[in-house]
């Protein structure tokens, strides 16, 4: 049973398959991680850090940009993503 | 993998070998059904064109004669009262190929009953010849597959969409066509799919349609953009709106877009394509049987029985809770996915499979339930 789902090799993030509380040990097919907080099942987990301002990639595509410095295992959702497109129209 | 079908006289190929009834007015629609359950196994179809003049006309012209001329259809019979507006859709029928095209008109039959009678007569004769005509080899550029979701769930997206992504990326690699549809859904992730059109041209397209659609949107007071994703969608997990739409354009993987449709006009050539359809699920199947598509796969999270007269239409849930509560109406489970038991890859890979075995004649659950829905879309009101 895997506990992440990686979409493209290219994400720097992957789906957590079920609810996880911190510090759950992440360990399959090349990706080895652990949670920093807690994070629901549907849910995005960071698979690579990502610094403030660089693409959120999921699919292989940038589905938005971090709002703050992401580390490995963080949570990553609307407190610490931002769509491009959105935040273009909102300036 | 290997791909049997029906060779038409035109050079498209079908997967089934229908007889259609088709009513050209919706006063004839009773008719067509009755045509249907006392015939030898016609498929027949109903709807609410009345034949006014309104501002769909041109739409609802190219969804009735595309669906009359699906690859799928070895005949369809017209029902008809009679008028030049149903001579304008079948002499569209009749410039979209070689269609076996039958006219059962009112204004000879005299009454409803004779006319039900002679349709009756004339589909049991062309079903006996359908039947005797023999599957042969078909290569995978006779396939021409419908992308579709309804009743998403958080799971769509990570699930059963990117996975049937996957079989379309490998149907277009082998020289097969594929369609995208559901403009709305596409909506924020607009650039990201025009940057993978084979042109500049055809990624000014993409634009271009999402622009009008939202434009449409707009005058109707209502900002899309600005209320999604939805608070449900956060709570499922989405953070953006690129996010929300990139997992329902996943249905197409990740192909280069050779081009852009309007709504119910089929493609020249092969390869991946985008059409302009309305969300709602029946108008979308009308749509693509309009454009010579001969199989659709169709994602869902909350299941739905739909199903079309003219193309086999293949459930794929997104779930398996889902897929486990209702069998009899979902064809493959990709929550396999989402309990971490098998990859998008493997997963997809059963959806393609599942897709030539259906093409070479197994019947999908839509078929066996007899679900055969067609609706006529509208862009305005249906009346001026």
């Amino acid at each position: 049973m895997r506990k992440v789902l990686v979409l493209n090799l290219a994400d720097n993030i992957a789906i957590c398959l079920e609810d996880m509380p911190a510090h759950t040990v992440v360990d399959q097919d090349n990706l080895k991680l652990t949670t920093t907080q807690q994070i629901p099942r549907g849910h995005k987990v960071a698979s690579k850090p990502v610094k403030k301002g660089e693409g959120i990639i999921k699919y292989g595509e940038r589905m938005g940009h971090a709002t703050k410095d992401i580390s490995v295992g963080e949570h990553v959702h609307t407190h610490n993503v931002l769509g491009d497109r959105l935040s273009t129209e909102a300036n | 993998m290997s791909l049997t079908g029906y060779k038409r006289a035109d050079g498209r190929w079908g997967f089934r070998n229908h007889v259609l009834i088709l009513p050209l007015h919706q006063m004839l629609s009773a008719a067509a059904r009755d045509v249907e359950k006392d015939s030898k196994g016609a498929v027949a179809v109903s709807h609410d064109w009345s034949q006014v003049v309104e501002k769909d006309h041109q739409r609802i012209i190219h969804s009735l004669a595309g669906n009359a001329t699906n690859p799928n259809i070895y005949a369809t019979i017209f029902l008809r009262l009679g008028t030049p507006a149903e001579d304008e859709v079948i002499n569209l029928a009749k410039s979209y190929g070689k269609t076996k095209l039958i006219e059962v008109s009112l204004s000879e039959a005299k009454s409803i009953d004779r006319l039900r009678q002679m349709a009756i007569d004339r589909a049991n004769t062309l079903l006996t010849e359908a039947k005797s005509e023999q599957r042969v080899a078909a290569p995978f550029s006779a396939m021409v597959l419908g992308l579709e979701c309804g009743g998403s769930d958080a799971y769509s997206g990570i699930t059963a969409n990117p996975a049937l992504g996957v079989a379309s990326d490998e149907l277009v690699a082998q020289g097969g066509t594929s369609i995208l549809g559901e403009t709305m859904e596409i909506l924020g992730a607009e650039h990201l799919l025009a940057k993978r059109a084979i042109t500049a041209a055809v990624g000014q397209q993409i634009i271009d349609v999402v622009a009008r659609y939202e434009a449409s949107i707009n005058y109707e007071g209502i900002d899309i953009r600005g209320a999604q994703p939805s608070r449900g969608n956060i709570e499922g997990g989405l953070s953006t709106l690129e996010e929300k739409s990139l997992g329902a354009a996943k249905k197409a993987g990740n192909a280069q877009f050779t081009g852009v449709l309007e709504y119910a006009i089929a493609p020249s050539k092969a390869g991946l394509y985008f059409m302009d359809t309305p969300g709602h699920d029946i108008e979308q199947l009308t749509g693509f049987g309009a454009a010579n598509v001969n199989i659709t796969v169709f994602t869902t999270g909350r299941g739905t029985p739909t199903g079309s007269a003219v193309m086999p239409t293949i459930k794929v849930a997104t779930n398996t809770e889902m897929a486990t509560a209702i069998p009899d109406i979902i064809d493959l489970n990709s929550g396999t996915i989402a309990d971490g038991t098998q990859t998008l890859e493997e997963n997809g890979e059963l959806i393609y499979k599942l897709i030539m075995d259906v093409a070479n004649g197994q019947l999908t659950k839509a078929e066996l339930g007899g679900h055969h829905e067609f609706n006529l879309s509208r862009l305005y009101g249906s009346t001026l």
